[in-house]
């Protein structure tokens, strides 16, 4: 406890200087900027704006990253309730009701409501991020290569039962994401694998081009297929501050919502995912009057947002304690991590204390900025909502282009977001969900690495997955969640979940 | 490849196809093992206890190819989703505004032919116009102004408060301006002078604006 204490003012130290303020209040500020516009969810965002961050110190450059995270993440919930046009996968549950409360004029209420929900998991999860930072750290040290690979195939499977759409399908991808990690050169013999001879993908394909093209430009393509309105709201925004009831109907769900969110972020493979869904599933199960959702129930906004909000922050914490990162987003900040010098792992918290509690603290402070910023904003965002898509997505383009050419300074990596967006254009009008081949793809060379590394150990026997108890305990969970995602009832559960 | 598949089926389902979109799934899943069984034809797989470089491919080649195949059989087997229809405007003019940003901002050589590098004053306006088209409901004078005002906000956003290694102009650029000026002047002229232009068409074209055409357009369709 007292450990504790002294790490969190460690953190604070380092997070409250006016410089880091600064940065994570400019974060903040651009991401739900960036994120608030309509079909550009996180991924794309952070991969935009990955080199703005490229001149500050690490600590400074995390700092602000995170920021770009939750403000993207808060952009979507604003899009959600405001366009009904759910950023990304976890808005999607806000959407339902968020909206509605929109067209009843009480947009205003569910901003706040989201953002307090939102403020109230952040500080939660910040405290379980620091608690739960250093035991995981040490259990991290424990592992060998048996255990990580293990604790991967654990994390895809995941990743399998919590994408929507087919089993098959979601399988499919993974194993296409895990092969294109393989292309470049192999690490153990440097001998180049599938490069076509090309010079520019011996290094691998990089996964920043791969997400923007897949998230970014795979989704303004797809945007454009679609000719529907835009429900931009046309009542008031009302009044921000929810009154007496509001709180007393939400401040329960916002409870729950942020330990289901916490404890599912934690999940390797992107379990930050299922915590909305699951938060809005209880709460209509919880309800006296179930009828009210779908039609402006304000727990229907206020227990997912603090889920999404809680999960997206505990998803920090695989990256953070095991260096594998849960989610395409996590992937990213390694990304961000490793052009810093940082390698993330259990060694992050040990070497770099300053840097990791910094980094917690901010998350907190990156919160309470949001809060701030976005309330007072409000009438910005809607403002900026109304701009016509085919102005919208231009812009978006050369954004896109700019920022992708600015972290290698490649032209070819321009140009191989246009081929990853035709790419992503194909695999969803073929009805493949893309986020698990990102998965894949960012396990991939962590996975192959580990493989080779237990099977050098093991003498080539694959019985050491088996022999070695924590490895064979993950590898039984994966088969259990596996066999359990394909028993006829549950299929039915989990796309009842999904079609909500 | 979008071609192949072009044009929904037909709502009543002819011939023993009973799923569209998972028999062009698989097809692609098998094609894309194929090439990777293909690619990795000359790599040594190794042993188990020392895989080599085409080990772990090979395999997922080879399971990526079984999910094609699971897919290929469920297409005849169940009923499922028909193949929707493509629209080859959008991805055509997105991937040309891409690739005409990719090859003006430095000097890119394809074999003998090179392009000039002509920097972000040039690239970041025809990503914009090009992509532009994607859209039908594309209106020219809105682009225009668009990249005129976007650009110069990019220029000195990425290339002079946060320093980024792009490049912003071509060097010829600078002989227009006077010899003492520093790189930093240049940009910031030009960015000036672009978004004089912007808003100099935004005004000259303005009585066009209250046309009836336009007053429909704000219903924010996407």
């Amino acid at each position: 406890m007292g450990d504790l204490v002294s790490n969190l003012s460690l953190g604070f130290g380092v997070a409250l200087t006016l410089q880091n303020l600064g940065l994570a209040f400019l974060g903040c500020l651009v991401g739900t900027l960036i994120g608030v516009l309509p079909g550009v969810g996180p991924i794309a965002t952070i991969a935009m704006l990955l080199p703005i961050t490229f001149g500050l110190d690490p600590t400074g450059a995390l700092i602000m990253l995170a920021g770009i995270y939750y403000g993207a993440q808060y952009g979507g919930s604003t899009t959600a309730i405001l366009v009904n046009i759910p950023g990304e996968a976890t808005s999607v549950v806000t959407a339902l009701d968020g909206h509605e409360m929109a067209k009843q004029g009480r947009a205003g209420v569910a901003l706040g409501i989201a953002a307090i929900g939102s403020f109230f998991a952040g500080t939660v999860a910040t405290l379980v991020i620091a608690a739960l930072g250093a035991p995981l750290t040490s259990l991290a040290l424990i592992f060998g290569p048996t255990e990580y690979f293990s604790l991967m195939v654990m994390g895809l499977v995941f990743a399998v039962v919590l994408a929507r759409g087919s089993i098959l399908k979601a399988v499919a991808m993974i194993l296409v994401g895990v092969l294109l990690s393989t292309v470049g050169t192999d690490l153990e013999t440097g001998e180049e694998r599938m490069t076509f001879g090309l010079p520019f993908l011996s290094d691998g394909i990089d996964f920043a081009v791969l997400a923007m093209g897949i998230f970014g430009i795979a989704e303004i393509m797809r945007n454009l297929d679609h000719t529907e309105t835009r429900d931009v709201v046309r009542q008031a925004i009302g009044r921000l501050l929810p009154n007496r009831d509001d709180f007393r109907q939400s401040y329960k769900p916002v409870l729950r919502g942020t330990f289901i969110g916490a404890a599912l972020g934690i999940l390797p493979g992107n379990g930050a995912v299922l915590g909305p869904f699951a938060s809005y599933t209880l709460e209509k199960k919880l309800a006296k009057d179930s009828r009210r959702f779908g039609r402006g129930a304000i727990e229907g906004v206020a227990g997912p947002e603090s889920a999404n909000n809680a999960g997206a922050q505990t998803s920090f914490i695989p990256l953070l304690t095991l260096g594998i990162p849960p989610n395409a987003v996590m992937a990213l900040m390694v990304g961000a991590m490793t052009i810093h010098g940082i390698i993330p792992g259990p060694q992050v918290m040990t070497k770099n204390p300053t840097l990791f509690w910094g980094m917690i603290a901010s998350m907190w402070v990156g919160n309470l900025m949001l809060l701030v910023i976005n309330l007072p904003m409000i009438g910005m965002w809607v403002r900026l909502l109304k701009v016509p898509y085919r102005l919208l997505f231009p812009a978006i383009l050369m954004f896109c282009c700019i920022g992708i050419y600015s972290i290698n300074s490649l032209p070819t990596d321009v140009m191989f977001i246009a081929f990853f967006g035709l790419v992503g254009y194909m695999l969803i009008k073929l009805g493949f969900e893309p986020a698990p081949m990102l998965l894949g793809f960012v396990l991939g060379r962590l996975m192959e690495e580990n493989l080779r590394r237990a099977l050098i150990i093991s003498r080539g026997s694959l019985e050491t997955f088996i022999e070695r108890p924590v490895s064979a305990g993950l590898l039984a969970v994966a088969a259990i969640l596996l066999v359990i995602a394909l028993l006829p009832s549950i299929r039915k559960g989990r796309d009842e979940v999904f079609t909500e | 490849m979008s071609s192949l598949h072009e044009g929904s089926g037909p709502p009543q389902r002819s011939g023993p196809v009973r799923a569209p979109q998972s028999l062009a799934g698989g097809v692609v899943l098998l094609a894309l093992g194929a090439l990777a069984l293909w690619l990795t034809r000359d790599l040594d797989q190794g042993s188990l206890s020392s895989m080599g470089p085409a080990m772990l491919p090979r395999w997922l080649a080879v399971a990526v190819g079984l999910t094609g195949l699971a897919l290929l059989v469920f297409a005849f087997t169940k009923d499922g989703e028909t193949l929707e229809r493509w629209n080859l405007r959008g991805p055509v003019f997105v991937i040309a505004g891409i690739l005409a940003f990719a090859v003006t901002i430095r000097p890119f050589s394809f074999g003998t032919l090179s392009t000039p590098g002509l920097g972000l004053l040039f690239a970041g306006p025809l990503a914009i116009l090009i992509g532009g088209y994607a859209t039908p409901e594309v209106r020219l004078r809105d682009l225009v102004i668009l990249a005129l005002s976007l650009t110069p906000f990019c220029m000195i956003l990425f290339g002079d408060l946060l320093n980024l290694p792009i490049p912003v102009f071509p060097q010829a650029l600078t002989g227009l301006f006077p010899a003492d000026w520093s790189q930093k002047a240049v940009l910031r002229a030009t960015a000036a002078i672009m978004t004089a232009a912007a808003v100099l068409v935004f005004l000259a074209t303005r009585g066009r604006r209250r046309g009836p055409i336009d007053v429909a357009d704000h219903s924010g369709r996407i």
